[in-house]
């Protein structure tokens, strides 16, 4: 990330040495004992740490209006403290404006942070939005699976337990979706085939989904979808749903199709979530009954 | 006679490389990948071979460096039956699960340098329990779960159906079990004495429609004419003390079969992170597990068997070996059995 923003980065450390040469030869150095080692501490370490939060805000995000009005808050803070600090060291004559007008970055700095912080509640609204399928109020970033981009087991057992201390009573379906022969895939077309499966099917499943719903990918080619709300009656239909859909997805491998079903099996999330999902994931292993095809349904 | 951990044996062109093809495809780089191996940029080269040590330490650096609970079960999926030329080949047109089985626990210096399967006949069970063949402790969950996978996928394809396996680990209860229910199979039991699958006799003579009983015997003459690898020195000492089992030897007189001093016999064993004490308790601990299971042996009759004076003494040192009394273990062994 800190490559995309090269020239800021340039200019922002270029800026340091010329703060420096600037007071140097406009100023008279002070002598040592008039050196205010608090002030020195305080502003130096404030220089520091602002420098810290512009290169952390560079590298995690891309370019754009947010980043810049961040990154050029904390940059225009570092400079500011950087000024003030140098006047510990040089007497700059009080008549002169520049030396005030370097410090007035700090408050300026702070405005455009403040505008930035402004956009970006915004952006994360958006991003909120875009996540809620997959996160739903809670968020660990640890807990996501980085080729599926969606939650994992161990965040979907904290989530059933929220639920559960949030609403006690309240219906909460959860549905283990398993792909047929995904271990086929994998021993015919490779695993990097086999990922971009899970992501295609990751996909599908997010679209054919309530705002309300988390879909989590439980481990290997098995997903999890929590249902807050909905009783069983309610959740079969939707899990018969969500198999039917991506039944008539379109797969390619390269040049050839393949094609892709679903096994499901329901339950309610009422009990220990580590033993509920363990009797779901037995009943979505049961091989599918001859004549239903992908429905095996399962009463926990 | 038997093989260091320091000497090249294996392939580097085979199970290495794919750990390397896995780390890539998790954006792993090869610095961070081959760091402590010693392995240069040519490793990869023709006939190039690893020793288990350097193994070992790649498959260390992929788990540290992929950082995610699936690692042992996407490399296990791959490793079996392997492009081991012959061996694979045989493996790949067993007819059945007794053949498939019995080339893997007669090549498995080949198949799997790592962990050795030991298949045994409990009753109406077959019981294949993995034990450690390079003293990687601090590994072994980690293998375990490699090697389970790679039986389990190899079987579930080559059979084209799910096998009805039953597992066992020498661990607590991990926190990703989720892993070991959807690549495994639902039937999982933590805290055992043993790291073991087991499966119906029933299983063992279905015939699996891409076998092929001529191919795979021609492969099988192919494979014994090529140079073989000898098994590891924890390997050589567990199936020599299970043969002496019943009046168990000292260390004098292992080494002595082995050819080496005590000192030096000490030494070689310090080097795979064991002593000779451990070995033999933990091979009359699976022995005893063993004899309660297939035999239905009564304390009296193992500690008879395994040249104990009696009962009382068999079942305190029972308890040292496995932390558990024989009674409380051959309930829960019954328990999920029966299960």
């Amino acid at each position: 990330m800190l490559q995309l923003h090269r020239n800021s980065l340039v200019v922002a450390i270029m800026a340091l040495p010329v703060f420096f040469l600037l007071y140097s030869t406009l100023g008279v150095p002070k002598p040592l004992v008039a050196w205010k080692w608090m002030d020195i501490v305080c502003e130096g370490g404030t220089a520091v740490m602002a420098g810290i939060w512009f290169l952390f805000t560079l590298s995690s995000r891309p370019r754009g209006l947010v980043t810049r009005l961040l990154a050029g808050g904390l940059c225009a803070i570092m400079l500011g403290s950087w000024a003030d600090c140098l006047d510990e060291f040089f007497a700059v004559d009080k008549r002169d404006l520049w030396d005030n007008w370097l410090e007035a970055l700090i408050p300026f700095g702070m405005l455009l942070v403040t505008v930035g912080m402004y956009y970006w509640r915004h952006e994360q609204f958006r991003l909120n939005e875009h996540l809620q399928k997959r996160e739903r109020l809670f968020r660990d970033h640890r807990a996501f699976d980085r080729i599926t981009q969606l939650a994992d087991a161990s965040y979907l057992r904290t989530q059933i337990r929220l639920e559960q201390e949030r609403r006690p009573g309240l219906d909460c379906a959860l549905v283990l979706l398993d792909i047929d022969r995904f271990h086929l895939i994998n021993r015919e077309h490779g695993h990097a085939e086999g990922d971009r499966v899970l992501q295609a099917v990751g996909h599908m499943l997010l679209l054919n989904l309530r705002n309300d719903d988390l879909l989590c990918r439980y481990a290997g080619d098995r997903f999890a979808v929590l249902m807050p709300g909905v009783s069983r009656e309610a959740a079969l239909p939707v899990a018969r749903h969500l198999c039917q859909m991506v039944g008539q997805m379109r797969y390619f491998a390269r040049d050839k199709e393949i094609a892709l079903s679903l096994r499901h099996a329901c339950s309610m999330t009422d009990g220990v979530p580590e033993v509920v999902l363990a009797e779901l994931s037995r009943a979505v292993e049961t091989p599918p009954r001859a004549a239903a095809g992908t429905a095996t349904v399962a009463a926990a | 006679m038997f093989l260091h951990a320091s000497l090249p044996s294996i392939a580097a062109r085979h199970q290495p490389a794919l750990v390397l093809d896995y780390a890539r495809s998790r954006d792993v780089s090869d610095t961070a990948l081959l760091r402590g191996t010693g392995l240069d940029a040519a490793w990869q080269a023709a006939g190039a071979r690893l020793s288990a040590s350097q193994y070992l330490q790649l498959l260390a650096n992929a788990a540290r460096s992929v950082d995610a609970c699936d690692t042992s079960f996407m490399l296990g999926q791959q490793l079996l039956p392997g492009r081991d030329g012959a061996v694979s080949h045989a493996l790949l047109q067993a007819p059945s699960l007794r053949q498939a089985l019995a080339i893997l626990c007669s090549w498995h210096t080949r198949l799997c340098p790592l962990l050795q399967p030991r298949l045994r006949e409990s009753g109406t069970m077959q019981v294949l329990y993995w034990t450690d063949a390079y003293g990687a402790p601090s590994q072994l969950p980690f293998l375990v779960e490699m090697h389970m996978t790679a039986l389990v996928a190899m079987c579930r394809w080559l059979s084209g159906e799910h096998l009805p396996w039953r597992f066992c680990f020498n661990r607590a209860r991990p926190r990703h079990v989720e892993q070991h229910e959807v690549h495994l199979g639902p039937s999982l039991r933590f805290d055992c004495q043993l790291d073991a699958m087991l499966i119906d006799t029933a299983w063992l003579d279905r015939p699996w429609p891409r076998g092929n009983a001529h191919a795979c015997a021609l492969a099988l003459r192919e494979t014994a004419q090529e140079p073989s690898i000898a098994p590891s020195l924890s390997s050589c000492l567990y199936d020599f003390l299970l043969q002496h089992i019943r009046c168990p030897p000292t260390l004098e007189r292992t080494a002595l079969h082995f050819g080496v001093s005590p000192a030096t016999f000490k030494r070689h064993l310090a080097r795979h992170g064991t002593h000779f004490q451990a070995e033999l308790d933990q091979v009359r601990a699976h022995q005893a597990i063993y004899l309660f299971q297939a035999h239905g042996f009564d304390n009296d009759a193992v500690a008879d068997y395994l040249g104990f004076h009696d009962a009382t003494n068999f079942r305190r040192s029972f308890k040292r070996w496995t932390g558990q009394t024989p009674q409380l273990l051959r309930h829960a062994l019954a328990l999920f059995v029966a299960a």
